[in-house]
């Protein structure tokens, strides 16, 4: 009888159990990491051998390998689902805020200032040489004018919000590029001896969801472990540990604050900026593009065609009249500026006391004369043709809904794509996290198995005592 | 593939679902609160749309009924200068009668020439009524000088004694550039002709001219206010009317923004009840769930 093939069958056991209370350890105070993927001991059996009676024995169990338990083709559909997700709850970000800043279903709105606007109207018209009425119309007129002057601003003031998200967004993309090259490299090197680098490769996932997050990308595993990265139109951007282009942003078109944007783009080696359509293709810069590029120029068109045409409606019947005092208005207008960023009622009784005199309330010199006031007064329900026919009052609310459905749309379409994002990561989770009552059951499992192998070791340790006592 | 839970997907189930449950008891404590059922346009675009046009709609509605009141008002005052100028005129004619009789004293017809002046500077006055200081038969202009000339002026001539305003004053009772009434009437064009057959009637009193030629001026002055007071009397209808119209739209556009705005209380709270019970019950089951462990039953 050989006792040392007993004591080598139960040092590996030792050994395996453990390495496996270790794995399961580790298992338990991850539970809570994101990310992180439940790793299990991969036992095997030992080749056996022929021992001195010419019969063939087992050499005991051993660890080959710990296993991380993922599947890759969910860890890549969750990577596009994060692409959805950050896409549209970007987009649902900024059009929400921009349903905030034009929302008219709070006083004081554009709408009610408008409504009030035209009540000083009606009331003018009553009483054209009323001079507390003409100056209800210029107080009137300039809240409009300011209101106008608000919303413009502040949706210039979104799409530069967004610019800034863009370039920061660009910047984080890079330093996850760079993390993933160098997350490459070290995977390379730690797998070079058969082992799997589990914690590597989750902190690589990691990093490579976040970055599908911000921008739509393609991915490619190769041979040695190392990742490639490309964009969604092919573009690469990794390959094992180099960064083949990185992202970059480029002077832009003018922004509706008159300042420049930033176009964002690829750079190569060389320096050389790529602006290559589809590069943004999702992700929450595509998100925030959308907004800037679309949403936010058509709500300040919008905003600017209203202010346009009330300011050429209103200054069209002003100037066709007469003032106070029998003067001609044809060169008086009531309102000045090219859009709703800079409106400005140009009669103001703070710089001159004699502006409300200066209203058009008759078309003739006649006193009590209020035709002029009446027609100004008809532009509450007159149809324009340059708001597509339709009322100042009915464009606003046009605009209102199609602002708010916008906004609606975008946010249904982020709940589908958080939905779908959460199912997947639902999904990761049952196969890929952590279980602790699973891993406790691991945990006596092996601790049963080191305690039942050290059993082994006392046993032949008993033997050996035996025949050494023979031996004396 | 062995289905298996993660205690991350417990904890995660648990936070998610409470606070949407959490996100629906603000949204309906909001609609409590502001008694709306949309605060933002994205809530429930068509509905938004809706709100502000029914908001524009009352705003117009209100100017339209408050218009239509004060023209009321003016027609009130021209309809009460109208009477009390008719009622002179039936006096011009009485005397006028009498005195064509030719079977008056002279002193008889002094008092009668008196009276008749009386009557031709009351018509005057009629004619420069101020309401509220407007002329109300001079285009309701403010603080206007008086549009009739005094009879007493030199030179006075009943034919031209008008200089006011030629404007005549309308009121926009609608949406339309054409629903809107005229509630002046210009002072030459209803009191001249009364004036002049006054002024005749003094003349040929005072002249011991022929008074029963006047008699038929007169009557002509008499007519033309007559037939503006059952103008007056038309328009007046037309803005009672247009007034009650403008209130019943008023309450139907009411009840549109309503319908449109304002919470069902009632599906609200019970909502909000429904909310509440879920969350509760969702942080119990979770509480449970989370401390169900093997941990608890090895006394780990």
């Amino acid at each position: 009888m050989a006792l040392s093939p007993v004591l080598s069958i139960a040092e590996r056991a030792l050994l395996a159990n453990d390495t496996a209370l270790e794995v399961v350890g580790n298992n338990i105070s991850n539970v809570n990491t994101p990310g992180y993927s439940r790793q299990v001991p991969d036992f095997r059996a030992g080749e056996p051998v022929v021992d001195v009676s010419g019969k063939l024995v087992g050499t005991g169990g051993e660890i080959r390998a710990i296993d991380r338990i993922v599947e890759p083709l969910l860890e890549k559909r969750l990577a596009g689902a994060e692409t959805s997700k950050q896409q549209q709850g970007a987009l649902s970000d900024q059009l929400s805020a921009l349903a905030g800043v034009l929302n008219d279903l709070q006083d004081p709105s554009l709408s009610s200032t408008l409504s009030s606007f035209f009540d000083a109207l009606d009331a003018l018209a009553n009483n054209p040489a009323g001079l507390a009425e003409r100056q209800a119309v210029l107080g009137r007129a300039q809240a409009v004018a300011a209101e106008l002057n608000r919303r413009s601003a502040s949706v210039a003031t979104l799409q530069r919000n967004a610019d800034d998200g863009i370039v920061a967004d660009v910047g984080t993309a890079n330093d996850l590029l760079q993390q993933i090259a160098a997350l490459n490299v070290s995977i390379a090197s730690a797998e070079t001896g058969g082992q799997k680098a589990n914690d590597l490769r989750d902190a690589r996932q990691q990093a490579i969801v976040k970055l599908a997050g911000l921008v739509a990308i393609q991915t490619q595993e190769d041979a040695r472990g190392g990742v490639s990265i490309s964009t969604s139109n092919g573009i690469g951007l990794v390959t094992a540990g180099t960064l083949v282009h990185r992202f970059a942003v480029d002077d832009g078109a003018q922004g509706l604050d008159g300042l420049l944007l930033h176009t964002p783009g690829l750079v190569d080696d060389a320096g050389n900026f790529l602006d290559v359509a589809g590069t943004f293709a999702g992700g929450a810069i595509a998100g925030l593009l959308a907004a800037r590029d679309q949403s936010f120029p058509a709500a300040s068109t919008a905003l600017d065609t209203f202010a346009t045409t009330f300011r050429d409606a209103v200054n069209g019947i002003q100037q066709a009249g007469f003032d106070l005092d029998g003067s001609s208005t044809a060169a008086v207008p009531l309102f000045g500026g090219t859009g709703a960023r800079d409106l400005v009622v140009l009669l103001d009784p703070a710089a001159d006391p004699s502006a409300p005199r200066r209203l058009a309330a008759g078309t003739t010199t006649n006193p009590g004369d209020n035709t002029n006031a009446l027609a100004l007064a008809d532009l509450r329900t007159t149809a324009l043709a340059a708001l597509g026919g339709v009322t100042l009052s009915d464009y606003l609310g046009i605009e209102q809904g199609r602002v708010g459905e916008d906004a609606s749309r975008a946010s249904d379409a982020a709940e589908v794509a958080n939905l779908l994002q959460r199912q997947l990561e639902n999904q990761r989770q049952a196969v890929s996290g952590v279980n602790l009552n699973e891993e406790l059951t691991n945990l006596i499992r092996y601790q049963n198995a080191f305690q039942a192998a050290s059993q082994v070791v006392r046993v032949a340790n008993a033997v050996l005592q035996d025949l050494v006592s023979i031996l004396r | 593939m062995i289905a298996r839970v993660s205690n991350s997907q417990a904890f995660t189930l648990l936070s998610q679902r409470a606070g949407e449950l959490e996100l629906s008891l603000r949204r309906l404590q909001e609609e409590i609160a502001t008694g709306r059922r949309i605060t933002s346009p994205d809530q429930d675009p068509a509905g938004a749309n809706e709100i502000i046009r029914s908001q524009s709609n009352l705003a117009a509605l209100a100017q339209y009924r408050s218009t239509s009141t004060f023209g009321v008002t003016v027609l009130g005052a021209v309809d009460q200068a109208l009477s009390e100028a008719q009622n002179l005129m039936v006096r011009a004619e009485e005397v006028a009668t009498q005195q064509a009789s030719g079977l008056l004293s002279d002193a008889e017809r002094v008092a009668a020439r008196e009276e008749v002046h009386g009557i031709l500077q009351a018509l005057t006055s009629l004619g420069n009524t101020e309401f509220a200081g407007r002329r109300i038969f001079a285009g309701l202009a403010l603080n206007a000088a008086p549009p009739f000339a005094d009879p007493d002026s030199p030179g006075y001539d009943p034919a031209n004694a008008y200089s006011g305003s030629t404007v005549e004053f309308e009121v926009k009772i609608g949406g339309g550039a054409n629903e809107r009434v005229r509630i002046t009437t210009r002072g030459d064009q209803v009191f001249t002709d009364a004036l002049v057959g006054v002024a005749a009637l003094e003349n040929a009193l005072a002249t011991n001219g022929d008074v029963r030629a006047t008699i038929a001026g007169l009557a002509q002055g008499r007519e033309t206010l007559s037939a503006e007071r059952a103008s007056v009397g038309a328009r007046q209808a037309q803005l009672v009317d247009r007034a009650s119209q403008v209130a019943d739209a008023k309450a139907a556009e009411e009840s549109n923004l309503a319908r449109a705005q304002d919470a069902d209380l009632t599906l609200v709270l019970s909502q909000l009840a429904q909310a509440q019970t879920a969350l509760q019950a969702t942080l119990q089951a979770g509480a449970k769930v989370i401390q169900t462990s093997l941990a608890n039953l090895l006394n780990l």
